[in-house]
């Protein structure tokens, strides 16, 4: 055996990790998770100047292109106020004030729904489709992947709000025997008081989602603007 | 918190086969499978853009892997944890931890699992790529067509190319990195299990879907799927946009976990100073995972889109232009070339200092190395379109940032020499791989200096040239240093010791047989042959022979190595020391194999891992007290 391990057991070991630590990489993930979405939609942005400079066969705008700009902005201004309320949660539950936290996250969460809603209506109501030009492409392929990201960042608020919900009664920050672990012979819990991680979870999407309204933002001025 | 530990009850007959496990996984792929085929039948009665006058549906075959895809991940129980959270269940972190065998063929969330379940998975694929190779090779015996028509012989090339670009992504990573990084630093396990976990269910679902290919008539297009071949392509261009598409998702994935991992889990007194070259290596590679690979799956977007919803990204005629997938596909695919290479050149500077048995050379040069490699890859893309019709004017500058590259991979190559120079030097199977590294990786930059310069690469392109050089980079900078892993770490992973004499007969006949096949294609290129085409002129078919034997000869020197694990890993289980190479790394200082929970308490680094020769203090110490 050696000096730094010795023995062969296994859950009384790797039970109760810290809280802190599971935070920490949260908020790395957060932000790691950000640079990739750059990334992924430089892509877009590059296909957006590129094919507009080229203006092939003509076809980069033919004159019936036009998005709804009304639409295109309240899903903006959708997602930008999603971003603003998530933000004010997170300071209420750093001091403590869960019900409002609660409160602006199913807000939160309502505001990102009907950004996806109404997406989905101006894709169905403009009178252009994706195969009128390179303009047309970019719009489609934007705007879907941008929903696609949103929807995953919803998910993400909504697990934060279920648990918040979940145990809102539970004076301290330890589920009952047996909901924190992801093997249902555990009894036991793999982290310290893994409710406490409800704040770093929404430091991480506060940032993560600032950043999503972020692109919003720049697809906006992008695809509606120029 | 509650301990207590309840033993499962042990199902007999056939229900062991209920359950989250690869059996229900492919199970669910099926019946996903269908579900898609007939769903995007439905979605539109024909299909699109070139396709409607052939009958074929592209949206129903997307459809059919897509959905495959998400039952095989939910088969193996990746459905369960998310639908907790949606439920309100707080975090966790371990699954299927301390069961017997079943664990290697389901989610597990044990690094150690996950890392041998790699190396098994890509072992499959690559022997897959493989074969393939040898296909090709066969094929090429003769100058006129003999076993496969162009077509076929097309798919062949593509599918080789992209089996091992795509899969072999991972080769370090998944394996290696895995296993050792968190034993490394001091770390009981990644940062997000469940994704370590599902980084590997998805590229093994990827390699399958890469596979079917065959069944949907192949693909025109070579591993790099260009414009507008790939648009006018028929369904097997599908499989190869959902394949790398996939591959992409999971680099991102791992990139991200690696990362996370190494920047927050490192235990006390892991300073940056003192991390081990291999996790700098893993680190620059990751950075790079994370930020090309969803260059890629966008690019691979677009291309679905155009192949299923009509927009044309591609086609000059309607505002689009193939250039866009040439230019992105390269923003991805240049530092896919250094996330090969990067961890290579991080083996073999991890493994030189334990085989010298003196101190790594140059630590901080070349950490240096490591991070320029990783930041000009970015730089360089574009000498892949040099003769592609791109503005002149914009030649230079990539053919200077080209060659700039050099220079911080001459700084690796100076720390490994360096840290070889008047070292105890112990020649054994790891480091024999390692000296290999330098010997293949130098004629592989070398042969590079022709392609990145201007004049050169317009005679050179498209021939067997470039095909050599890139097989004596990747194949000769990233397979002999996962050799050299193998041979390091198997006595860690698994307890026992690999048979010395075999692993000696499989790195000669390897290294011979490597650059007996790979070094006359120099010579083949130079005469104009070439690539991707099935004939050739009669004048070469002596060279061409030579190459196809070394290659046959090649294939057989991995049998070696396959008979050489299954002799010594099954039959003779010869356990290992351990420590067999007396490193002062931290993974050697754990039991072999590494218990579940790496470390009972964890360790504070108290030196340096490449303190050969010196009376410097251990490299951990156990604090005294409770677990940390």
């Amino acid at each position: 055996m050696s000096e730094v391990t010795a023995n062969e057991s296994a859950y009384e070991i790797v039970e109760s990790e810290p809280a802190e630590l599971l935070g920490r990489n949260l908020g790395s993930a957060g932000h790691l998770l950000a640079s990739a979405t750059a990334f992924f939609f430089l892509a877009f942005v590059f296909a957006y100047f590129y094919l507009r400079s080229l203006n092939n066969a003509g076809m980069w705008r033919p004159n019936h292109v036009h998005p709804s700009i009304t639409l295109g902005t309240i899903v903006t201004a959708l997602v930008a106020a999603a971003a603003l309320v998530v933000r004010l949660g997170l300071a209420d539950q750093r001091v403590g004030r869960r019900v409002q936290c609660r409160t602006k996250g199913a807000i939160a969460l309502a505001l990102g729904v009907a950004a996806v809603v109404l997406q989905i209506v101006e894709w169905e109501s403009i009178d252009f489709g994706p195969a009128s030009g390179g303009y047309a492409s970019v719009f489609f392929g934007w705007t879907a992947a941008l929903m696609l990201f949103l929807l995953g960042t919803i998910y993400w608020l909504e697990t934060l709000l279920a648990t918040a919900y979940r145990y809102r009664n539970v004076p301290h920050n330890n589920p009952p025997p047996g909901e924190a672990s992801g093997d249902r012979y555990r009894t036991g819990h793999d982290i310290i008081e893994p409710l406490s991680l409800v704040t770093p979870g929404l430091e991480a999407l506060t940032f993560y989602w600032s950043f999503l309204a972020g692109i919003t933002v720049l697809a906006w001025v992008v695809l509606y603007l120029l | 918190m509650t301990d207590e530990f309840v033993p499962p009850r042990k199902r007999t007959g056939w229900r062991r086969l209920l359950g989250y496990n690869l059996l229900t996984a492919l199970i669910l792929a099926v019946v996903g499978y269908y579900v898609g085929w007939i769903a995007g039948h439905h979605v539109t009665g024909k299909s699109v853009a070139y396709f409607s006058d052939i009958d074929q549906n592209d949206i129903s075959v997307f459809l059919a892997y897509i959905l495959a895809v998400i039952g095989f991940l939910l088969g193996l129980g990746f459905g369960a944890y998310p639908f907790a959270r949606v439920r309100g269940y707080p975090p966790s972190l371990r699954e299927k931890e301390s069961e017997g065998i079943g664990r290697y063929f389901s989610l597990c969330t044990d690094h150690k699992v996950v890392g041998i379940q790699y190396l098994f998975g890509i072992g499959v694929f690559f022997f897959i790529g493989g074969v393939n190779a040898m296909l090709i090779r066969f094929e090429l015996l003769r100058p006129s067509m003999q076993a496969f028509p162009a077509g076929q012989y097309l798919t062949l090339v593509g599918l080789h190319g992209t089996m091992m670009m795509g899969i072999m992504s991972s080769a370090i990573l998944g394996p290696f990195a895995n296993y050792v990084v968190p034993l490394m630093i001091g770390a009981r396990r990644m940062a997000f299990p469940r994704i370590e976990s599902l980084t590997f269910w998805i590229l093994m679902a990827a390699g399958t879907v890469l596979a079917t290919t065959v069944f949907f008539g192949g693909f025109p297009t070579g591993w790099t799927g260009y414009q507008p071949l790939n648009d006018q392509a028929n369904a097997g261009m599908d499989s190869y946009i959902v394949f790398f598409a996939l591959v992409g998702i999971s680099m991102t994935l791992l990139g991200l976990n690696m990362i996370a991992t190494i920047v927050t889990m490192r235990a006390p007194g892991l300073t940056w100073s003192r991390l081990p070259i291999f996790c700098w290596g893993v680190l620059s590679t990751a950075i790079l995972n994370l930020l090309a690979a969803p260059v890629l799956v966008a690019v691979l977007g677009m291309a679905m889109l155009d192949r299923t919803a009509q927009t044309s990204f591609f086609l000059p005629s309607a505002g689009g232009s193939p250039y866009l997938y040439e230019n992105l596909f390269w923003v991805f695919g240049h530092p896919e070339v250094y996330i090969l290479a990067l961890p290579g050149m991080g083996i073999v500077l991890e493994l030189l200092p334990v085989f010298a048995r003196k101190p790594l050379w140059g630590y901080r040069l070349a950490v240096s190395g490591l991070l320029g490699v990783t930041l000009l890859s970015w730089l360089v893309w574009q000498h892949h379109l040099f003769v592609s019709g791109i503005n002149s004017d914009l030649r230079p500058f990539y053919m200077l940032s080209t060659e700039l590259i050099s220079i911080p991979t001459g700084f690796t190559f100076l720390c490994g020499l360096m840290t070889l120079w008047r070292g105890q030097i112990r020649y054994t199977v790891p480091l024999l791989f390692c000296l290999a590294w330098f010997f293949n990786f130098l004629i592989g930059g070398l042969s590079g200096v022709f392609l990145s310069d201007v004049p050169s690469d317009t005679t050179t392109h498209g021939s067997f040239f470039s095909m050599a050089h890139f097989h004596y980079t990747i194949m000769g900078g990233l397979v002999f240093a996962f050799f050299a892993a193998i041979y390091f770490w198997v006595p860690k992973m698994f307890g026992l010791q690999l048979n010395e004499r075999l692993g000696k007969i499989h790195f000669w006949t390897m290294f011979i047989s490597f650059n007996s096949t790979f070094a006359p294609l120099f010579v083949i290129g130079f005469l104009d042959q070439p690539r991707r085409a099935v004939t050739y002129a009669p004048s070469l078919q002596f060279l061409n022979d030579w190459v196809s034997i070394s290659a046959f000869v090649l294939g057989a020197s991995m049998l070696v190595f396959v008979g050489n694990l299954v002799y010594s890993l099954l039959f003779v289980r010869l356990p290992a020391p351990a420590n067999p190479w007396d490193s002062r790394s931290l993974e050697w200082q754990l039991p072999s194999p590494v218990p579940v929970h790496n470390f009972d308490r964890i360790p504070v680094i108290a030196g340096d891992p490449y303190d050969y020769g010196s009376a410097a203090p251990p490299v951990a110490v156990v604090p005294a007290g409770g677990v940390s």
